[in-house]
């Protein structure tokens, strides 16, 4: 008996030891750095950013799907939120596991080889919540072993990434006064940066930096210019407190430059979106890009690509950093496709404007002037009786994110093309209430939808793929010479040299994301949130 | 930024909102239907917080057309309810009770309703005869409470939700409205035969239809060597030629009176 009882605890031991050599062998569990943040794609088996990576420009190196072998495409596996609502999340990988977030302040560690769900994080939301345009969420921000995202009742939570459990949890602002987040977090050095929606409900937008270990604030950069900023003037007219309920959203994140130091925002409409007879002048900074140093938040320079809007164009739109050959030199620009229909292409150090051109259908505006203002064209301002715009409110593009292509030069956008009736009236401001002074009419017959192909050197247009519905989809790109878009529910890839539309998967569902691709066990993956159902795709296994 | 709110609604329904809601007993017909101060009110309220989805003619633009809710059934109190309670996993939000009174809902629809154009005035026509025209006229593609076919749409409810003037130029083929799902279609196969029907569905690929003999298909674009969405409606022009005055008089007071509502359904469980 004594012998067997030896060779028990002597087998325990050496299973203790075996467990325990394998396990220090084991890498730690991967943190995310800085340093791995600012690498972005280098590491292509990644995603860990919105746009991919600080340049936001959603092209991955990944080579295994080719343009000659796309068409072997097929659905791995899917997982299902069991929700309501749809994703506008752009999901994050790492290390072989998905962290996406989803409707209703939700989100999901999920198995990235099979899509099985780790954990589940669901948001206890009070009630009376005040939220424009889908309880929505756009993902995750990550650095170190947390994950990161702002909510619909207008705070920032910090969320363990082995288990979904709350780690930190901060008020940006009162929720009751129509204040929201939905932009996924862009994470610089050891800052969480997000920003407010709310323009429709008369808030007065900001960016915030947090402390990603306490979550304390660390700066605020209003979005409507104070008594103390230097763009106050701008906020005239008969309403003197124009400006703090002056809009300026906050929906998808910026870009950063490592080398400048600067981050790079879109900035939302003025508010009341479509009356702008009590807020007189430009409106800084609404419908405009800001660049601030990512310490301080300080503005270092901003472009306005609308002044006093008030056709609701705001710039909610991802910039996308690049090198583009300009006048013979490489020039370090940023790109922006607006919702207003202009392709601009700015200094990144400046901001000084290089070229701006149409990518669809104008009438408020054909041209802008070498000093940066848009030449307005007469008869479109919303009036009572209605004034025929184009594009209408939901813009030549919104929310859903373009891709680049460096080595084609190509910039690959989601364009629509539409006009609508704009109608204005007098709203007045009470916290909480919708703030827009006026509304659109549809004009359906004058809607359409495509996938472009904009070369970003000259904002000629190279090609387009025509949807034959309104599409909300985003775009990825890869170094294989791919483009992944959609429409109708389709998820489609694209020969990006020529357009050529090379495979399609129907989802069953519309696009109100994009796709994003990682490699597991030497596997690429193309993930597609469709509704609230995300599909892996891969090359089938003959 | 505006892309979706919901009708007048704009906070999350909660349990606790809906407990609210329901604690308050409430009319189930529209006490300010036709008050045209109420009337006044609700439009005003109606632009600040519905007209962004809707579109300030109620017919719709990011959120659905307005104008023929009760043409497809709805009926105050269900109304009211949705307004209320917000449609789940849309951007239809509730409507706070703390900030959103009942009579405000109330009279936001007593608002909307007069968008549906339907008059109380009655024509002078003779309903019966109207009702003759139809069966001869109309029922091979139109429906009316069960019976008649289904090319076009059900006209059971149309008096609730459609006035005489639209019905009137319909008939007379003034009017180029053509209600999403009943666009005309003809499709060419491969092999040359041209299909005429209606459009019920399309994406890159594919289409689906209803044909004139009312059969469900659906056709892969690579099959097919046309596609083209007819800017004219299946439905024909009746002109004075062929429906005079008088009998136009007559099937404009059958169809304005259909205004047929669900009735209630026992449920067994």
């Amino acid at each position: 008996m004594r012998s067997v009882m030896v060779r028990i605890v002597r087998v325990t031991l050496v299973a203790l030891a075996v467990s325990w050599s394998v396990a220090a062998q084991q890498p730690a569990p991967s943190q995310v750095t800085a340093q791995d943040l600012r690498d972005g794609l280098k590491n292509p088996t990644r995603w860990l950013t919105y746009g991919g990576d600080y340049a936001n420009r959603r092209h991955s190196p990944l080579t295994q799907i080719t343009p000659a072998n796309v068409n072997r495409l097929t659905a791995q596996w899917q997982f299902q939120t069991d929700t309501l609502g749809k994703f506008e999340a752009a999901p994050l990988v790492l290390d072989g596991v998905i962290y996406v977030t989803g409707p209703l302040d939700t989100g999901w560690a999920i198995d990235a080889r099979t899509g099985r769900q780790i954990w589940r994080y669901r948001r206890d939301l009070p009630s009376g919540l005040i939220a424009c345009c889908g309880l929505v969420n756009r993902g995750f921000g990550v650095l170190g072993d947390r994950l990161f995202k702002t909510t619909l009742d207008a705070h920032v939570v910090a969320i363990s990434r082995k288990t979904g459990a709350l780690e930190w949890d901060t008020p940006m602002e009162n929720y009751r006064h129509g204040y929201s987040g939905t932009t996924s977090p862009l994470v610089v050095k050891d800052k969480v940066l997000v920003g407010v929606a709310g323009a429709e409900y008369g808030v007065r937008g900001f960016i915030d930096a947090y402390d990603a270990q306490s979550g304390k604030q660390v700066w605020r950069f209003y979005t409507t210019a104070g008594p103390e900023d230097a763009g106050h003037g701008t906020w005239r007219g008969t309403d003197a407190k124009a400006w703090e309920h002056g809009g300026g959203s906050i929906w998808v994140p910026g870009a950063y430059d490592p080398e400048l130091n600067l981050v790079y925002w879109g900035t939302g409409n003025a508010g009341p979106d479509y009356n702008g007879l009590e807020r007189e002048g430009d409106n800084l900074y609404t419908a405009s890009i800001v660049a601030l140093d990512a310490d301080s938040g300080k503005l270092r320079w901003h472009y306005q690509f609308t002044p006093h809007d008030i056709w609701d164009y705001d710039s909610t739109q991802m910039p996308v950093l690049a090198e583009l050959p300009i006048n013979g030199q490489t020039q370090k620009v940023v790109l922006f496709a607006n919702r207003n229909g202009f392709f601009y292409v700015l200094d990144r150090a400046t901001g000084k404007l290089l070229r701006a051109k149409p990518f669809i259908q104008t009438t408020w505006a054909k041209e802008v002037r070498q000093d940066g203002r848009p030449m307005f064209l007469p008869n479109s301002v919303p009036s009572e009786q209605g004034t025929k715009v184009c594009p209408d409110q939901t813009g030549g593009t919104n929310w859903m994110p373009p891709s680049f292509d460096p080595s084609l030069g190509l910039f690959f956008v989601t364009a629509r093309e539409s006009c609508g009736i704009f109608f204005t009236w007098k709203d007045d401001y009470n916290p909480g209430d919708a703030f827009r002074g006026g509304a659109v009419q549809r004009m359906g017959e004058t809607q359409s939808s495509m996938l472009r192909a904009i070369d970003a050197a000259t904002g000629e247009k190279r090609w387009e793929f025509p949807y034959a519905n309104q599409s909300w989809a985003g775009v990825l790109s890869t170094a294989a010479g791919l483009v992944f878009a959609g429409g109708s529910g389709n998820v489609m890839a694209f020969d990006a040299k020529s357009g050529k539309n090379l495979w399609h998967f129907q989802t069953g569902t519309s696009l109100y994301a994009g796709a994003i691709t990682y490699m597991v066990d030497n596997k690429q993956f193309v993930l597609m949130p469709a509704g609230t159902t995300l599909t892996a795709f891969a090359l089938a296994e003959f | 930024m505006t892309i979706a709110l919901g009708l007048c609604g704009e906070r999350v329904a909660t349990a606790q909102d809906r407990t609210a809601a329901r604690a308050e007993p409430r009319p189930t017909k529209n006490p300010f239907e036709g008050n045209p101060q109420a009337i006044s009110n609700g439009r005003a309220m109606f632009r600040t917080r519905c007209a962004g989805c809707h579109g300030p003619d109620a017919r719709g633009y990011l959120g659905p057309d307005l104008t023929g809710l009760w043409a497809a059934g709805g009926t105050d109190d269900r109304l009211f309810d949705i307004v209320r309670r917000g449609v789940p996993g849309t951007e239809m939000t509730a409507a706070d009770p703390l900030r959103v009174l009942d009579k405000d809902i109330w009279q936001v629809l007593a608002y909307v309703h007069t968008l549906s154009g339907v008059s109380a005035v009655a024509s002078t026509g003779d309903a019966r005869n109207g009702e003759q025209i139809f069966r001869t006229t109309c029922s091979s593609c139109h429906r009316v409470n069960g019976r008649g076919g289904q090319l076009g749409p059900d006209l059971s409810r149309i008096g609730s939700g459609r006035p005489r003037a639209g019905l009137s130029s319909k008939l007379r083929g003034s009017s180029d409205i053509i209600r999403p799902g009943y666009e005309p279609v003809t499709i060419v196969t491969r092999d040359g035969e041209r299909i005429r029907g209606i459009k019920k569905n399309e994406d890159e690929f594919s289409i689906q239809i209803m044909d004139v003999r009312e059969r469900l298909q659906g056709y892969l674009k690579a099959n097919l060597t046309d596609v083209t969405i007819d800017k004219q409606s299946l439905m024909p022009v009746y002109g004075p030629d062929r429906l005079n005055d008088r009998d136009l008089d007559d099937l404009l007071q059958y169809l304005t009176g259909l205004r047929g509502e669900l009735k209630p359904v026992a449920r067994p469980f």
